[in-house]
């Protein structure tokens, strides 16, 4: 009975410190995908023609190494 | 050998002459060149308007940088490579777990209520136990 009140507090405690980093690190997720679609919509041609660089790069490193 | 000033050695042409056809000949490609370009630029918007590429990438800025991404990898010559194999496996794979798992889920939860529905109309004990054994049987 002991052992299991202690593994609730524990857990309890936990949750309690865990809480407030998770909360954070998804305001800062938030904050980062808001910015990155900003980002994109403001310079359209320059990320399109960079990720077609970066596809391109990615399909010539895999057809070499294939 | 004498030569003058109108009629210039080996047969060539006077020195004026020359030069007013190159000159000629330059406004004429800088002219073609500029036509050129015009149209280029002219198709290239033609080409934007038709695809709607502000729009696109103002509707689904990550889809159209994927896309973006993945016409680069074909561009790049990653079509027919063991990543291209490993990449589709995952997907059909992903796809079909995603496909699978609720016909899964609506299946067992069918079955466990017709198992309830039987334990109500035949009651609950040994008996019932032993007819939901034999109805589970194939």
């Amino acid at each position: 009975m002991e052992m299991t009140e202690k593994i609730e507090e524990t857990a309890r405690e936990l949750g309690a410190r865990v809480r407030p980093q998770i909360e954070e690190a998804k305001r800062r997720a938030s904050a980062l995908n808001d910015s990155a679609i900003g980002y994109i919509k403001e310079n359209p041609g320059k990320c399109l023609v960079g990720a077609i660089a970066v596809g391109f790069l990615i399909g010539k490193l895999a057809s070499r190494r294939g | 050998m004498e030569t003058r000033p109108d009629s210039p050695p080996n047969g060539r042409a006077p020195a004026g002459d020359g030069t007013k056809k190159l000159g000629k000949r330059i406004e004429k490609v800088g002219h073609t060149a500029e036509q050129v370009w015009d149209r280029t630029r002219d198709s290239f918007s033609e080409m934007g308007d038709a695809l709607d590429i502000k729009g696109r990438v103002h509707r689904h800025p990550y889809g159209t940088v994927a896309a973006a991404i993945g016409i680069g990898y074909v561009l790049g010559g990653g079509l027919f490579t063991p990543l291209t194999g490993g990449i589709v496996r995952l997907g059909l794979r992903i796809g079909l777990r995603l496909a699978v798992l609720p016909l899964l889920k609506q299946e067992v939860a069918e079955l466990v209520e017709g198992l309830e529905d039987e334990d109500v109309t035949t009651g609950k004990g040994q008996g019932a136990r032993r007819t939901r054994t034999r109805g589970e049987e194939p």
